[in-house]
């Protein structure tokens, strides 16, 4: 009677897990196949205009587009410009570019200068947007045509301008000013090769091929394109090995070998422009951090080889201020050494010979591969040398919230930080934003004011002649490495991509090489 | 049946005591979660005496290291260490301190409060019970875990909000228990011969109703003890009860998990850890009810 | 019945309000509620609109009332995180809750029900003490812990189930084992001691001396009055799991209101915290009361008075 009872349980849940095995589907093939990709983080904003931080590219990137453009090569190229020239006009700068035509937005609009100036006015209101600092050199984007425009200089040119693919954001005026900015972040509309279908907060966005996109030759080669959001490591892993996605970011460090091995699979580690540093709050020059001594005694504090080696499994690579292979990069920078002991007696020499305490806060978002974990080491490497943390965690949000200006609570001792130095690595922009004391549009994530290097830092921002900046360049590092100001640099994390090789897959820069452009299934010829 | 127990009408301590002595030879299970309970509370006193390492030392080249049974494993971190080559063993240990010490403010607290509560409630009756019953009913009403991310959300994290989390949890238990003990005792006869006897409300209460309610709290703090232990685990697990550098068993759960391909025994130890006390807690639960309760008035 | 339903009914509201007064008291304990409810860099018109609308210059009963009446118009206020109205954002992930908390119970009952039969027909053999060894460890294992066990070796390591996400019925198959796995203990229990008392009862001895077989008498007649007790704790049970889902959410990455609201508590999104916390208590309370006002269905025999 017992055994039956047994029976009859077995056989139910059999019959279940039959039905769940026949709901699974197979999926289309060609021209009309649904791809399904996982993304670790996910962005807040989708509007360019409103953007706060480097992770709303993943969104942005495909549905709008700039200007200029950095190709898979990281050369910049023409895009929605037909041409551009900086050139002098009776002492004022000024950038002409003449647009391409032809090129519509998802709602059928044609793309016309106007757009571009409208963009600007959003850029530059400081209502809407958190660059709007970056347009202070600027007197006004003019409209000489439908496809005609230029960058108004107030004088000397912005020299930031140019690696940020001169910033200007090809977004519809009219679909703008009729849904506002709500219903633009409910369903962006822009130039780029894929439509905005559906999204589902935290979950996915799903985006169907632009078909009149204005270059049909690179043209993505599915037609519908899911992103999933999927935070942990773990479940973004199994998704993949399971087969319910086909493409993952962020495969963490400690199984990419483990992925180079297994057959079918794509691989693929590229470094990101994200560069990570530790944010020390040097405002108030009575506090520890206030004196560059206990600065450096944080940097000498931490042991990056180790960190990078055992944590990062080599997915990252050692910075000091300037990427390699970047305008200014300097080879004979080097970092400070690991050495606790010189910690300790720098502690002592700045008359804190019993060690400090300080809040730590720690940035866990998924982001880039194992943030969490080098943190924790961080902050136990420093805890270990006489600067005691008390560690507070930060999930993303709440990271962004603390980097906010007259934000409670402020960021008032170390945090683990991180600014994107753009596809081409130039330091002015973000130097700009943490290095450059607070105010005036100037460093609203800075924790640092040394009036000398909020000069040559303006300086920079208006110096375009190569040779000139990149000397400036070289100068600025080394006093911001001597005087650890704007933070400590860490290291660059390398982002590691993982496919099936069903697909075709080409990594663009933008988003950090989450640009879904050249992706299609591997069986059909390729777009070009 | 020849046990003194509570539910007798005379409240003799003697007797109990011979009890506890009859049962304890006859079964082991209580010995054996005693020793566990122990081991627990040496952990949490002395642990940074004999733990083989000091609990957040890093040590990154040895990060990852298996247990010593498995190849590449050593004695120096018999349970291995996590992705900042920290020890586990010793982290186990330290997390003990943690738990044992959130586990007996948050008994204490909660034991404490709803007693008093619940036996008010009983004696007095009338407004008293019916607002206590009133507060207990609300409470009962919120899921302990959103309520947790309530406070979670408003308090700074650490210690001090997971106690305040499990006594607000944990108080209406030990009120409603209480309360019903009370209101049977009430009717009994040393307390009907106290009030007539002109004894006063206080004298009754402190004399009279609190040690013969003891028995029941006992169990209910045992009880409680691995209850404590699971929800404490569960907080830190999602990131909202002990923040590091301090170390607990459901921080070092949530840790190992985005590993759990790459170092099994990042989940496994902490859990056995939790399993251990919680199981040890509650077989020790259970036969004290068993011997002061035997007819189970207890939950 | 109708009292008892009205009576009922009156309780249900008066813990809903309780709670509510719980979420309102949180909000002060905090400080400023203004800082909690608007993101961090709100302007001070912002804060002031923000006070007014409160109604912070008033007594504290008033804002009691203002807080009321936002909430019974389902203004709970708009995520920063997200910048949308927070119920919504919660109600649209309540599905997913509920099904995992519905398959877990299935699941639950699955094993309880079999083994609380088993353990009292064959007492002190060796089902019964399986049970009783399943019971122990049921309570002492906890929830998400099972739920890792269960990935590292069913989907990490032997790889017959998928781990995570919510992609179809076999998606559901481990969290509802993690999340049923804490209430069989109890369930087991519960209707072992209910069917030792039935099959000891004239009832069924009648049923047995008219010749009944066994298997009738054991499966239709003692189990349909032993479940009584289990039954009225079903609810209770469903309720509990429903606040146990957001643990278990999070380690399946379940998108259900669990995980928006451990989010929303690091991401310091206050207004999402809140609604996920009514919502859990009213879902509580409104299960409850269901399942108190369905006993009769289950039993004739209760009759409410």
């Amino acid at each position: 009677m017992g055994r039956r009872v047994v029976a009859a349980a077995a056989l139910g849940a059999t019959c279940l897990l039959s039905l769940a095995l026949a709901a699974e589907d197979g999926s289309a093939v060609g021209e009309d196949a649904h791809v399904v990709v996982a993304f670790a983080a996910e962005p807040t904003q989708i509007d360019p205009t409103r953007t706060s931080a480097g992770v709303d590219q993943y969104f942005m990137a495909l549905f709008y587009e700039q200007l200029l453009a950095a190709g898979p090569d990281l050369t910049q190229r023409n895009w929605l410009a037909e041409s551009w020239r900086l050139f002098e006009r009776d002492g004022i700068w000024l950038i002409g570019v003449e647009l391409r035509r032809g090129v519509r937005f998802h709602n059928g609009d044609e793309l016309t200068a106007h757009d571009l100036r409208y963009c600007y006015l959003r850029q530059r209101d400081p209502g809407l947007s958190r660059q709007a600092g970056r347009w202070r050199h600027v007197a006004d984007v003019r409209v000489l045509g439908d496809y005609e425009l230029e960058i108004v200089f107030k004088g000397l040119p912005d020299s930031a301008l140019l690696p940020l693919n001169l910033d200007l954001w090809a977004i519809p005026r009219r679909y703008y000013e009729e849904v506002g900015n709500d219903g633009v972040q409910a369903h962006p509309i822009g130039t780029g090769p894929w439509k905005f279908v559906s999204r589902s907060v935290r979950e996915e966005i799903v985006v169907e091929r632009f078909d009149d996109y204005w270059d049909p030759d690179s043209l993505p080669g599915v037609r519908r394109l899911t992103i999933k959001i999927i935070p942990e490591d773990t479940t973004r892993v199994a998704a993949f090995k399971t087969g319910a996605v086909d493409w993952i970011d962020a495969v963490p460090p400690a199984q990419v070998a483990d992925f180079e091995r297994t057959s079918g699979v794509k691989v693929v580690s590229l470094p990101t422009s994200n560069n990570l540093f530790l944010a020390l709050n040097a405002l108030d020059p009575r506090s520890p951090l206030g004196d560059v001594r206990v600065r450096r005694a944080v940097a000498h504090a931490i042991d990056f080889e180790a960190i990078i080696r055992y944590i990062l499994h080599g997915q990252g690579v050692r910075t000091v201020q300037v990427t390699p292979g970047a305008p200014g990069h300097d080879p004979a920078l080097r970092p400070y050494v690991f050495d606790p002991d010189r910690s300790r007696a720098l502690l002592r020499q700045a008359g804190y010979g019993r060690g400090i305490n300080v809040n730590c806060y720690n940035l866990t978002t998924p982001r880039e591969p194992y943030l969490k974990e080098v943190g924790e080491a961080m902050f136990a490497y420093l805890t270990a040398a006489g600067i005691r943390c008390r560690i507070v965690q930060l999930e993303y949000g709440a990271w962004i919230n603390l980097g906010r200006r007259d934000a409670r609570p402020e960021m008032d001792g170390i945090a683990s930080w991180m600014w994107g130095h753009g596809a081409f690595g130039d330091p002015t922009d973000p130097w700009g934003g943490h290095l450059h004391s607070y105010g005036d549009g100037w460093g609203w994530y800075s924790y640092h004011d040394d009036p000398e290097l909020d000069e040559m830092v303006e300086t920079l921002r208006v110096t375009v002649d190569p040779e000139a900046k990149e000397s400036l360049i070289r100068e600025l590092a080394r006093l911001k490495h001597e005087r650890v100001a704007g933070g400590v640099p860490t290291y660059r994390p390398l982002v590691t991509l993982a496919w099936r090789d069903r697909l075709r897959f080409v990594p663009w820069p933008q988003a950090n090489w989450r640009m879904m452009r050249d992706i299609g299934l591997a069986a059909d010829s390729p777009a070009r | 049946m020849a046990e003194g127990r509570v539910t007798s009408d005379h409240p003799k301590t003697g007797a109990r005591t011979v009890t506890l002595v009859a049962r304890g030879r006859a079964t082991r299970v209580p010995v054996v979660s005693c020793v566990v309970l122990g081991l627990v509370l040496l952990c949490a006193v002395a642990g940074p005496w004999f733990a083989p390492h000091e609990a957040s030392e890093i040590a990154l080249a040895e990060s990852m290291t298996p247990p010593f049974w498995r190849s590449g494993g050593s004695l120096d971190h018999p349970l291995g260490t996590d992705m900042l080559g920290r020890d586990i063993l010793s982290r186990i240990i330290a997390g003990a301190r943690v738990s044992v010490t959130v586990a007996v403010y948050a008994i204490a607290l909660s034991g404490g409060i709803g007693a008093a509560l619940g036996i008010s409630a009983g004696y007095f009756g009338g407004i008293a019970d019916a607002v206590i019953s009133r507060l207990i009913d609300i409470q009962m009403s919120i899921p302990a875990i959103p309520l947790a991310m309530l406070f979670a959300a408003v308090l700074p994290p650490g210690e001090g909000m997971v106690i305040t989390i499990i006594v607000l949890t944990y108080w209406t238990w030990y009120a409603r228990i209480v309360r019903g003990e009370v209101l049977s005792l009430r009717e009994r006869d040393f307390i009907t011969v106290a009030r007539v006897a002109g004894v006063s409300n206080p004298m009754i209460l402190i004399r009279h109703l609190t040690p013969n309610v003891l028995n029941t709290l006992l169990v209910l703090a045992t009880l409680q003890f691995g209850s404590v232990i699971v929800f404490e685990a569960g907080l830190s697990f999602l990131g909202l009860g002990i923040q590091p550098p301090q170390v607990s068993w459901g921080g070092m759960l949530a840790d190992g998990r985005n590993f759990i391909e790459v170092a099994w025994w990042l989940i496994t130890m902490p859990g056995i850890a939790i399993m251990a006390s919680c199981l040890a807690s509650n077989l020790l639960g259970d036969w004290l009810r068993d011997t002061f309760d035997p007819k189970r008035r207890i939950t | 019945m109708r009292a008892y339903l009205i009576r009922r009914l009156w309780q249900g509201a008066v813990a809903v309000l309780g709670a509510l007064l719980i979420v309102f008291v949180a909000q002060r304990l905090a400080g400023d509620p203004v800082a909690l409810l608007l993101p961090m860099d709100a302007s001070e018109e912002d804060f002031a609109a923000m006070r007014e609308a409160l109604g912070l210059d008033g007594p504290l009963p008033v804002q009691f009332v203002v807080f009321l009446r936002d909430v019974f118009t389902g203004d709970f206020g708009e995520s920063y995180q997200w910048q949308a109205p927070a119920m919504p954002l919660l109600l649209e992930r309540l599905p997913a809750t509920l099904e995992l908390a519905l398959a877990g119970l299935v699941f639950a009952l699955l094993l309880a029900v079999p083994l609380g039969v088993l353990s009292a027909v064959y007492r002190g053999r060796w089902v019964d003490r399986l049970a009783k060894v399943l019971a122990l460890l049921g309570q002492a294992m906890p929830g998400f812990w099972v739920g890792l066990l269960l990935i590292l070796f069913l989907a990490v390591r032997l790889q017959w189930l998928p781990a995570f996400g919510r992609e179809g019925p076999l998606h559901l198959v481990l969290p509802a084992i993690a999340l049923g796995w804490y209430p069989v203990a109890a369930m087991t229990r519960t209707l072992r001691s209910s069917m030792l008392d039935i099959l000891d009862s004239d009832y069924i001895r009648t049923g047995r001396v008219m010749g009944l077989p066994e298997r009738t008498v054991i499966w239709r007649y003692a189990l349909r009055n032993a479940a009584v007790p289990l039954a009225t704790m079903i609810g209770v049970y469903f309720a509990n799991m429903l606040g146990g889902a957001f643990v278990i959410e999070v380690v399946f990455a379940w998108p259900g209101v669990g995980r928006a609201v451990v989010d929303a508590v690091f991401a310091r999104d206050f207004p999402v915290v809140q609604a996920g916390v009514v919502l859990s208590a009213v879902i509580f309370v409104v299960v409850n009361l269901l399942v108190d006002l369905s006993y009769g269905l289950i039993d004739p025999r209760i009759r409410h008075g």
